[in-house]
């Protein structure tokens, strides 16, 4: 019966083909963001029908019935149901959604982008889960005994010691006999990362840089998400000042408003102290702005919080500059002067976005 | 005769008596064997078009995809599957009710009938699970032979051509008496019938111009003249084959689809509500009627079209078993569709309004309804494509003619399909048709697709590789 699996198995090869041939597309466009689920990205694909001779629609009628007066908008897509015309034809033109577990997904832009596994830092071992009654000792609550081993010792006993009469089989465990069942840990290797998305959203950050913005932060997560069990997110937004956010904000919130970009990094600074101990988690704070700050006395505040405080506690910073009618975009250049030496710092440039996946590539591309 | 597998136990004597009453009634049909499955299982058959057995495709494997996606999310869920072949196999969903169980089982015998008497289908494999599992043996061993990827690739040019065929050509061969009346039973005239015009599996591979089989130009099987004319490796002319017969095995199907359900349904429902359905059933009966017969409005049911066709013409007086063997949706509506029928079930037609995009009622007249119908059902509701010519102006080039009725094609579409010609065909293959009133001539070769203006008798006016008119098409 399952033969079919086989056919299904061929035709999502298939589609996975495709994605990953229009890989970079999707990498340029905002097509995939709002499908991910928890654990797969439903990715439509179009036009993997074969081609065939058809109807075109120039004079397309059909009939249908119910009320309705002549020159009266029939409810609903007529013209793609089936309709009279419908009968039979042309089965299934519509674009088919195709669920791609989102480690796949990474796989595919890990590939693509020629990315190197992460090397989490620190292999604190953590009783990750709650363990399981695989043990045996000889010792504990009598609910958890082990009535098998338990009985099977008592026979032992009972034969060696020669009371064991087969005519009337009759075996009486006594507390040496007895074996209770153990929890064993199974300690495991736990990593967990924070990714703090840091978004200026002052006035010069339009629609098209905000665009940008999401769609780097679907795909980095789609990628940390496949290197750590245990990934949160944190959204903080900013413009003169910096709020935390949930997602739903974070993609939406249109502000206007000067900027000033150390209330963000205070912030992101608060929250690892807060809630991120380093030594628990993998840390990595991305920031986009389009580089316009208010003044340069701030800029320098910026420089010495990154170095002094939050550098040492994150895996990597990664600071990325959406080009924007009307930002100076000097930022870049002056974390890039003052911080030169710091391994911890990427910085990268979005012109649009068809540089998304270079920056990508720039950010995750160092392993860490 | 009847079998019932993998169902409980109860619905045996249930199956037994509806068939009791259905043979009462008048229905004949072969052997039926029900089957029972789970709802994934029947998604799994569907796919594969009721059978068991199919060669490997991944087009299968994406209908199934759309059929559990649809499943899982609650949107279809499909009742029983019947096929065409004898004996007559019906998968039902374990999961049915008891209720649903009987109302699907009346409806199989309809459907059972309508496969034996239906004169469309007289030329069609009655043997065809046996028939679909040698095809997909013979795929296999060509995919062992020449590998998956030149297979499928194969395939999905032959599959993409599969509606290029002569829907009347199996029976017009039948009628002709081509195959030879061994004095068999109707099951094996058919086969003959049918062997004749899937050309059997011995023939040899011919020089194509001097190809004169049955289907030589000016012919609408296409397919079939590509299968025996075009310069084809040994397998791949067998795969031409092989997607042919099961196009023309699915060709009646397409062509009486509201007849065949609509023979069903009024089976079903008279059935149910004058013998099985107990008075505590009928409600329930009613509900999962009208959900399969429900007409949204702008749309048109198959169910609902069909059986309140054969209630009219019952109403009418008409023999509704005669009506059931010699027509086909096309006929049958044109004998039956008159100006109470339109009526009675606010029949329109619609169309789409250019200037404000809405789709909108166009017309009640009912004689434009009926005719728009036809023009819709007609030839299977595919577009008509003739080989015209086989050696176009002595080149050796393909030449088709699309018999334009006022639908224009898609012609992007069109253009990818013949490239798909081409491929087999191995030289230009040039298609005739037309795109808002102007003649277009669309010439695949091996650069790709060039579409020309035409004047009215179909001539190119300059044919030349710099002229501004042509464009390429992909």
């Amino acid at each position: 019966m399952y033969r079919i699996e086989r056919d299904r198995s061929r035709f999502r090869e298939i589609v996975r083909g495709r994605i990953r041939e229009d890989l970079r597309k999707y990498l340029s466009s905002t097509e995939l963001l709002g499908r991910r689920g928890d654990k797969t990205v439903s990715i439509p694909v179009p036009q993997i029908e074969l081609p065939r001779f058809r109807f075109g629609d120039n004079k397309k009628q059909g009939v249908g019935q119910g009320p309705g007066k002549k020159g009266q908008p029939v409810d609903g897509d007529a013209q793609d149901g089936d309709g009279a015309g419908g009968a039979g034809e042309n089965p299934g033109q519509h674009i088919l959604e195709v669920d791609v577990e989102l480690d796949e997904l990474a796989e595919m832009l890990g590939q693509e982008l020629e990315l190197p596994n992460i090397e989490p830092r620190g292999d604190r071992l953590l009783s990750a889960d709650g363990g399981r009654y695989t043990g045996i000792r000889s010792t504990g609550p009598k609910s958890l005994r082990h009535f098998r081993r338990t009985y099977k010792n008592a026979l032992r006993r009972t034969i060696a010691s020669g009371d064991w009469d087969p005519l009337a089989p009759k075996v009486v465990p006594v507390r040496e006999d007895e074996r209770m069942r153990w929890r064993k840990e199974n300690p495991r290797p736990e990593s967990s990362a924070v990714i703090f998305h840091i978004m200026d959203v002052s006035g010069s950050m339009g629609r098209e840089q905000k665009d940008i913005v999401r769609i780097k932060a679907f795909w980095i997560d789609t990628w940390l998400r496949s290197q750590y069990d245990n990934l949160e997110v944190v959204y903080i937004v900013h413009d003169a000042v910096a709020k935390v956010v949930d997602q739903e904000t974070f993609f939406h919130l249109r502000e206007s408003g000067g900027t000033k970009i150390s209330s963000a990094y205070d912030l992101c600074l608060a929250q690892i102290q807060e809630r991120f101990r380093p030594e628990d988690w993998n840390i990595y704070p991305f920031h986009y702005s389009d580089g316009d700050n208010w003044s340069a006395r701030d800029t320098e505040r910026c420089v010495g919080l990154l170095r002094d405080e939050i550098l040492p506690r994150v895996n990597q910073f990664c600071y990325g500059q959406v080009k924007s009618a009307y930002g100076s975009g000097q930022f870049k250049k002056d974390l890039d002067s003052s911080l030169q030496d710091s391994e911890r710092l990427v910085t990268a440039n979005v012109d649009d976005r068809e540089g998304i996946a270079e920056a990508i590539r720039i950010f995750l591309g160092k392993g860490r | 005769m009847v079998h019932v597998k993998n169902l409980p136990s109860a619905l045996k004597p249930i199956a037994l008596q509806i068939e009791a009453i259905a043979r009462d009634a008048g229905l004949d049909f072969f052997e039926v064997v029900f089957q029972g499955y789970d709802a994934r299982d029947v998604n799994a058959l569907a796919a594969y078009s009721g059978f068991p057995v199919r060669y490997a495709s991944w087009r299968f494997g994406m209908e199934y995809e759309r059929l559990e996606k649809g499943y899982s999310w609650g949107l279809s869920k499909i009742y029983e599957l019947v096929i065409n072949n004898d004996p007559t196999y019906a998968y039902l969903v374990r999961s049915n009710s008891l209720l649903e169980q009987k109302l699907v089982i009346a409806h199989v015998f309809g459907h059972a009938d309508f496969f034996k008497h239906n004169v469309w289908f007289s030329a069609t494999e009655r043997k065809m699970v046996d028939l679909m599992e040698s095809h997909a043996m013979r795929v296999r061993r060509y995919i062992e032979a020449v590998g998956q990827e030149e297979v499928e690739r194969f395939l999905d040019i032959a599959m993409a051509l599969d509606n290029l065929t002569d829907p009347f050509l199996p029976l017009r061969e039948l009628r002709a008496g081509k195959p030879k009346r061994t004095g068999g039973n109707q099951s094996e005239r058919a086969r003959a019938a049918f062997e004749a015009v899937s050309g059997g599996a011995v023939r040899r591979a011919t020089e194509p111009k001097k190809y004169d089989g049955p289907s030589k130009p000016p012919t609408f099987d296409i397919l079939g003249f590509l299968a025996e004319a075009a310069d084809l490796e040994p397998w791949q002319r067998d795969i031409v084959r092989i997607v042919r017969a099961e196009a023309y095995y699915f060709m009646p199907q397409r062509m009486t689809k509201i007849m065949n359900e609509g023979w069903a349904s009024f089976w079903h429902s008279r059935i149910m509500t004058r013998a099985v359905a107990g008075p505590d059933e009928i409600i329930d009966f009613a509900d999962c009627h009208s959900g399969a017969t429900m007409a949204s409005p702008g749309q048109l049911n198959p169910y609902k079209m069909g059986i309140e066709l054969f209630r009219h013409a019952e109403r009418s007086g008409k023999d509704l078993f005669h009506m059931r063997a010699v027509h086909n949706d096309t006929s049958f509506i044109d004998a039956v569709i008159d100006e109470e029928f339109a009526e009675r079930h606010g029949l329109y037609v619609y169309g789409k309004n250019q200037r404000t995009g809405r789709v909108e009622v166009v017309d009640r007249d009912w004689t434009k309804v009926k005719s728009q119908l036809l023009t819709n059902l007609t030839w299977g509701g595919l577009p008509q494509i003739e080989l015209v010519d086989a050696d176009h102006e002595g080149r050796g080039e393909l030449y088709l003619r699309h018999r334009h009725d006022g639908r224009d094609l898609q012609l992007d579409a069109a253009a990818k399909t013949l490239e798909q010609v081409r491929e087999l065909w191995k030289r230009p293959v040039n298609l005739l048709t037309q795109e808002e009133g102007q003649g277009r001539l669309l010439c695949a070769d091996e650069d790709g697709v060039q579409v020309y203006e035409t004047d009215e008798d179909g001539s190119v006016p300059a044919r030349d590789e710099d002229d501004d008119d042509a464009r390429r098409a992909s």
